[in-house]
């Protein structure tokens, strides 16, 4: 396999409406930016991946076909993926694969989503024929799984406002993170309204407009250090089966599994993650699925989590903090890879080495994670 | 027995989203509604009509020099409509066709007024703009061609 470096990153600032730009423009601020910091221009670049959310989220049927012109991809190979909200960190291992199988030498992907155009609420509570409606939006559907998770690790109620306090901490250090909420603390969680018990309001994610960009390359280019692909892992699983367990789903540790393999390290390993946590709950919940974490509630509790402790996880305020839907599993792995490289400026974890990103989607089914690190593989 | 209807279901979906224009294509419309026609010139020298924030050929943006064009311009290929569909531009039979404006590098898709033995590649036209104008495409009604 051909060793496949993150060369460049752009994200554009992440804000409740981005109406001062078009789609296509706010796609191009992530990728120029990306192009920049790998000391390229579109010329460089052999080929496009671009992951978007699911097409009735935006009306935009057709993403290839409305931003080729805008991404540069005129005479290359363009590329769009689908998984779900974990599309963001698929599209990046779809990139990344073209690079290591040596097809393309370098590779630009980009996700994003413009929320403020569209209204994800609907698109997820469509109720189609002989198909069961979610109807509930996905804290509806999530809440339950969280009670569940509650109930078996007998965690204290108090954990989710934790992690909402510290990823809005995180978001603090980060000028492109959305919601930057100065006087957050617990108390301040806990009396927010309660939406869908036991999520309250400010233990869920924003509506974000936004979108980020990385160029993968088989060569390095750029002033500043690459951060090296070590292993990648995708997974799915349907949403209803008998026997299926929705706190911690097979796909997802299964997912994990194989990444450590591949690397050949295992959980501790591990310096930082960003992994994909639009309510709070999920923190613990992922943690323990993944295998960063015996139990994830007590490694939040005992602040192993935070930016100072020795598991960091969502340094960038996380989907918590910003959440274009589309954009926010290619955030995950791109904040990874900006600390490996040493460039995450204030929410930079010290001696960050080895960092894992992670997405999930859809009822938790789809499944996409990688690990990035300093030194290449090998 | 269950007659082939009971395993079909008919359902309806609409839900109504927004667009932003941008400042490039906002300002190509806001021309358009004082009767103007403008277009922007890549960073290779060509004027790109309508206007974008970035040259579809190479990705680069374009430059900031904003350059009038038409209101006369050349078709450059066409195809005749003899029965105008509801919510066509023109109620009477008419040619879409492509249009390079005076002084733009790229043909714009409009309509052309007839008559049909008019229209024809090379031919003269020149822009008719709606009475009332609002910052849409409509407010350039359509092209007549230049007898």
């Amino acid at each position: 396999m051909i060793p496949c470096a993150v060369t460049g990153i752009g994200q554009t600032r992440y804000a409740a409406k981005r109406e001062d730009v078009s789609m296509p423009e706010l796609v191009r601020e992530a990728a120029l930016r990306a192009l920049d910091d790998a000391g390229l221009d579109f010329d460089g670049i052999d080929a496009v991946v671009m992951g978007k959310a699911p097409d009735m989220f935006e009306g935009v049927a057709n993403p290839e076909l409305f931003l080729a012109g805008a991404l540069g991809a005129a005479g290359k190979p363009m590329f769009r993926v689908h998984t779900a909200g974990s599309v963001g960190g698929s599209t990046a291992i779809v990139a990344a694969h073209l690079v290591q199988s040596g097809v393309h030498k370098r590779v630009l992907t980009v996700a994003w989503e413009k929320q403020s155009e569209s209204n994800a609420m609907w698109a997820l509570s469509q109720k189609f024929p002989f198909q069961p409606p979610v109807a509930a939006g996905a804290g509806g559907y999530f809440a339950p799984i969280i009670r569940a998770y509650m109930r078996r690790s007998g965690a204290p109620e108090h954990i989710g406002w934790q992690v909402a306090v510290k990823d809005r901490r995180n978001a603090l250090r980060n000028p492109l993170a959305h919601l930057h909420l100065p006087d957050i603390d617990l108390d301040m969680v806990k009396a927010s309204p309660l939406l869908w018990d036991p999520i309250r309001y400010l233990e869920t994610c924003p509506s974000s407009d936004g979108a980020c960009a990385m160029v993968l390359s088989a060569d390095v280019t750029g002033d500043r250090p690459p951060a090296w692909v070590h292993a990648t892992a995708m997974r799915s699983e349907p949403m209803l089966f008998p026997g299926r367990d929705e706190v911690s789903p097979r796909a997802g540790a299964a997912c994990a599994q194989e990444l450590f393999e591949q690397a050949g390290k295992t959980p501790a390993d591990v310096d930082c993650a960003e992994i994909y946590v639009p309510f709070s709950w999920y923190e613990p919940m992922w943690l323990e699925n993944l295998g960063l974490a015996e139990s994830g509630w007590r490694a939040v509790d005992a602040g192993r989590t935070a930016l100072d402790g020795d598991l960091p996880i969502n340094m960038s305020g996380g989907v918590l903090s910003s959440n274009p839907i589309g954009a926010s599993g290619m955030i995950r792995f791109a904040e990874a890879a900006r600390q490996v490289r040493g460039t995450a400026d204030a929410h930079q974890v010290d001696r960050a080495r080895l960092a894992m990103g992670h997405a999930y989607g859809g009822g938790s089914q789809f499944f996409a994670t990688w690990l990035v690190g300093t030194e290449p593989p090998g | 027995m269950a007659r082939d209807a009971d395993f079909v279901a008919r359902f309806h979906l609409a839900y109504t989203y927004k667009r932003s224009t941008g400042p490039v294509i906002g300002r190509f419309l806001t021309s358009l509604r004082e009767g103007r026609l403008e277009g922007v010139r890549t960073a290779s020298g060509e004027v790109l009509v309508p206007a974008r924030a970035y040259d579809p050929r190479d990705g680069r943006a374009t430059t900031d020099a904003w350059v009038d064009v038409g209101p006369e311009g050349t078709i450059t290929t066409w195809t005749w409509i003899d029965a105008p569909a509801a919510g066509a531009p023109l109620d009477a039979p008419f040619a879409w066709a492509l249009v390079r404006l005076d002084g733009a590098d790229t043909p714009m898709l409009h309509a052309v007024r007839g008559p049909r033995a008019a229209i024809a590649t090379g031919a003269r036209v020149r822009a008719v703009f709606a009475d009332h104008r609002e910052g849409g495409i409509r407010d350039l009604s359509c092209f007549e061609v230049i007898p």
